[in-house]
Order: C-alpha cells, then structure tokens, then sequence
C-alpha cells in the first residue's frame, strides 16, 4: 500500500506541474522546455516558507507558486515582448532552468538558510505532519481542485483567448487578444501550477536536490502534454499519471523508457500530430468518446 | 448613408500614407477619407496595395509615413487589440479563422477578447462571469443567425465550406463591436448566386448596425451594386487613381485603361 502512495504522490505532483504544461503549450502554443525550473522555484521557495518562517502548508504553497508565477513574468515579458518566435521562448526557458539548477547547486546558504547547494535542502516539514490528512490525500485534494480551476480557467474568456493565440497569433490580435498580457497570464497559471508541484514534492521528500528537476524532468512534463493532446486537459492528465507511474510499476524496464520514448514521440507526430487526446475537453462527454475511441483506433 | 460630402468630419481618414517594403514602395501618399456610416470600395489590379492599406490600418504593417485619423485622432502605433477595441474591425482575404474552433466559438471569442470579469471570477465561475458569459452567447448566436450561420453553430469552423466561412469572418467582425468594418474580398471564390446573397447580407449589416464600411473586392458586380450611392476608390501602385460613384469609375479613361480595360477584354 506504501508503495501505491508514493507513486501517487509523485504522478500527483508530476501532474501539477503537467496542468501547468498543458496551459502553456496544449492551450496557448509556447513550449518550455524548462519547466522543472519553474518546479524547483516552488519546491525551494516552498521549503523555505515552511521550514525557516513555519507557515502552514496551505500558505506555504500558495506562497511558492506566487513565487515563481512573478519570476515566471520575468522571464516572459522580454520575451513576448520582443515578439521573439515560440522556439526561442523555449530556448530562454531552457536557459532559465539550467542557470538556476547551477546557481542551486553552488549556493550553501543564503544568510542563516542553509540551501545545501548540491547536497540538496534538507529537514523540511513532511507533508504526513503539516496537515491531519495522509499525505496521499493531500496531494490527490490539490490536484482535483487544481484540476477544476484549470479546467474553469481553460473555459472561460482568458481560456478563449489562450486558445485563439494558438491557433492563429495575428488573427487574435486583429480581433482584439492582448498578445502580451495573454501570453504572460498562461505563463503565470502554468508556472504557479508547476511550483505547487515542486513544493509538495519537497514536502513529500522533506529533502529536494537541484538535480532533481534537471533537463530530464522538463522533457518528461513536454512529453506528457504533446502524448496527451494539445487544448486538452485529460488528455495531459492521464499521461501524467502514466510517465510516472509506468516506469515505477516495470522498473525492471525502466532503463528502455527513453528508447520507447523517443518511438512513442515519432509516431504519435507521425499519426496523432494533436496527441491522443487532443482537443478533448474535461466533461462527462469523454467517458464516452474514449470508450469509443479506444478499440477504434487501437493506441497505446 | 449616402453622404456624398467629404465636408463633413471622416470616422476614418488617411494622408499621404506610405509604406516601403525594403526598396519597394507598397504604398505611395495614399489619401482616403471616409464618413460615417459610408459604404466605401477599394478597387485596384492585383498587387496594386489594397491589402496593404488594410494592413497599415490595422497596424499589422507598420506606415513609413502618413497619417491614419480615425475621428481626429492619431491611430499609428497603436497596436492591431487597441484598434480592435477602439471600434476597427476586419475580415482577411485568406480566410484566417481559429479552425478548430466551432463557428460559435470565433464568434464568442471576438465579443470578449478583452475579457469582462476578473481572473478570480474566472476561476470561481461567480454569478457575474457566468451571466456575461451567458449575455456573450445569446449575441453569438444572434450574430450567427445575422449571417445565416445558426444551424452551423457548433460545426468546427475549418470544416465549413468556403462560402460559409467567409460569412462567419463577417460574423466574427462584427462581434467586435466595430464602427468600421474593413472587408478584404468577402465575394472571392463566390459564384454569381453566392454574390448576390452576400450583396444583400453586407447592405442589411451596413443598413441596420451603421457600420463604416471599406470594402476590398474583386467582382465589379459586387462593387458596384454596393458602393451605387456612395464612393469608390481606385488604386494603382500603391496611389490614388481614381475617387467617385460606379459609373464615374466606370467611364474614366484611366481607370479603364489600368483595370476595367483588361478585364472587359476577358469577359
């Protein structure tokens, strides 16, 4: 049963920070390929709320995914501003995780908190004593209510907006989207989103290492969303699950799952361009369609 | 509607307007000044600059020089939203529709793109965001049945066929809210049963709304019928050629000699 718990904690968190990815890239088109950052941000900024102020766990997180959705601003304003194309967004983004993994890995402490640098951050509240919940619990709460403001998020006009810049950038602009306050909102959510993840990761852990959200951690999230379907939420969020929970359940395989990564990447381009589930909306409707679907077409 | 007096203040007036595309000028001292509630047509031969102009209107092109006045006001620099929400509106040449949305949804998108709650309401879905949500969709579906679309609500707009959506361009323009209406080529690709439904779909949305009209296009019946109590505009590369009513365009030697000439000889 403890086994079963800790992977539902980690593909609840992984899915967070896929939520996250799904705004982004499955709804408004910008890829990041550093989104572990933006994961490692919440876990540390979380981690510090918690340990060196002693806040509760829902302030704490709510704190570390304010934290990295301004950080996050930061980032996207100089590049939507400068109208720079979606692949060097993705490129500014990679730069972003990498510098702040390194810059992670060579700070000990900032005054009396002690980072660890590489050692990683350690003695931080487990998530089992923050709160009178199972920690499995916890994390399976934030993710269905942050299932369902990002799918009211999604459905509403901001939502709307999001998805027009995706499927045409100018013909949006022409009918009145924000380019820039668009764009910086979804990066926002999808940051906020990612962090929330990374800090009941470290909670989960009670101990975070820079090297957990590496370069890998950021493809994984990717992966999820471009094999989920883009302007989808379920799609996403069932491939979340899957990314993490496969490799544990076969570790046996775990060793070949970027091999079968890289074929699955190819021919879900190849046959599924808008994923598996892409343009598959959250409603009682799916259930159904996937019942359909499945012995159709045969995937997976 | 049909103000033959320049006299009185233009909703939308151009001045010497120019654009130069690295050694080509696109657009040269182009002049336009509309009044409200006209119904203008832009006509000129292929890659005379029509477009072009529409394009520096709505800022997708930045002017070399030139004035864009829209009441007065100074519109250069301002950002294609801003001039969407100041009442400018427009439809492409090549259909740019959100192609998997469904026909309601373009519709729906361009009555809120600035959105009419706050993000907190979003995500909570209070009372408010829902009722302008529910206001925003009786005007969608008001605005489809306008054009005739309303069976074809929830169709996914880049399965309809051409025709249709051109109209839901149309549809998708007004949803703006617009003053004035810039209409890239609404008949192209439309056979002569198509054009005179359209002709009649464009003069009730001008009669009834009191849009400002600018209309590109190339089929002279369009034009003609459309702009018979107003102006038309003739272009030549990227300049005036020619400003006044059907059938002064019509009988004006340089105007047939640069483009009714060669088209007379096709027909």
């Amino acid at each position: 049963m403890g086994y079963l718990q800790a992977i539902t904690i980690l593909s609840g968190c992984n899915l967070l920070a896929v939520m996250g990815m799904a705004v982004l890239t499955g709804y408004t088109g910008l890829f990041s390929i550093g989104h572990a950052g933006f994961m490692a941000l919440g876990a540390y900024m979380g981690g510090i709320l918690a340990k060196e102020l002693g806040w509760h766990l829902v302030p704490c997180l709510l704190g570390a995914g304010m934290f990295s959705g301004i950080i996050s601003l930061g980032i996207g304003y100089p590049a939507f501003r400068s109208r720079l194309r979606g692949d060097y967004f993705a490129i500014a983004t990679l730069g972003f995780a990498e510098a702040l993994r390194l810059l992670l890995n060579n700070i000990h402490s900032i005054g009396k908190i002690r980072l660890g640098g590489a050692y990683g951050y350690m003695d931080l509240p487990l998530l089992k004593d923050m709160t009178f919940l199972p920690d499995w619990a916890v994390v399976v709460l934030v993710c269905l209510i942050a299932l369902w403001v990002t799918h009211m998020f999604v459905t509403s006009q901001y939502g709307m907006n999001c998805i027009a810049i995706r499927q045409d950038e100018a013909a949006a602009q022409m009918m009145g989207v924000d380019l820039l306050r668009t764009k910086l909102l979804a990066l926002f959510v999808s940051a906020f989103l990612a962090a929330i993840g990374g800090a009941l990761l470290a909670f989960y852990f009670g101990y975070i290492n820079p090297s957990f959200f590496g370069i890998q951690r950021s493809s994984d999230l990717l992966a999820a969303v471009v094999f989920g379907g883009i302007q989808s939420l379920i799609g996403p969020t069932i491939t979340a699950i899957l990314i993490v929970a496969v490799p544990q359940l076969l570790l046996t395989f775990a060793i070949y799952r970027f091999i079968v990564y890289g074929l699955l990447f190819v021919v879900v381009m190849v046959f599924r361009p808008e994923g598996l589930f892409g343009y598959v909306q959250m409603n009682s409707r799916w259930i159904t369609r996937l019942w359909r679907r499945n012995p159709a077409s045969g995937m997976e | 509607m049909d103000s033959q007096t320049p006299s009185s203040t233009p909703i939308l007036e151009l001045r010497d307007l120019t654009v130069d595309f690295g050694g080509v000028r696109a657009v040269n001292s182009f002049n336009m000044a509309v009044a409200p509630g006209e119904l203008v047509g832009l006509i000129g031969p292929n890659g005379a600059g029509k477009t072009t102009v529409f394009n520096l209107i709505t800022n997708a092109y930045h002017a070399t020089s030139g004035q864009i006045l829209m009441e007065g006001k100074n519109l250069r620099g301002l950002s294609p939203d801003r001039l969407c929400h100041r009442g400018i509106s427009r439809t492409f040449q090549n259909i740019r529709l959100f192609p998997f949305m469904t026909a309601y949804e373009n519709v729906e998108l361009s009555i809120h793109s600035a959105p009419q709650y706050s993000l907190f309401e979003a995500f909570v879905r209070l009372p408010r965001a829902r009722r302008k949500q529910q206001e925003s969709r009786a005007r969608a579906h008001q605005l489809l049945e306008t054009v005739g679309l309303e069976k074809f609500a929830h169709a996914r707009a880049g399965s309809l066929p051409y025709g249709l959506q051109r109209r839901l361009e149309i549809a998708r323009a007004m949803a703006a809210s617009p003053r004035i209406l810039l209409l890239d080529e609404p008949a192209a690709g439309m056979n002569e049963d198509e054009c005179k439904d359209l002709v009649n779909l464009i003069r009730q949305i001008h009669e009834s709304q009191g849009y400002t009209i600018i209309m590109i296009e190339h089929h002279m019946a369009v034009v003609m019928d459309l702009c018979r109590r107003s102006r038309i505009y003739v272009m030549q590369l990227g300049a005036n050629l020619a400003t006044g009513g059907p059938e002064q365009i019509q009988n004006d030697p340089q105007v047939i000699k640069a483009y009714l000439g060669e088209r007379k000889n096709v027909h």
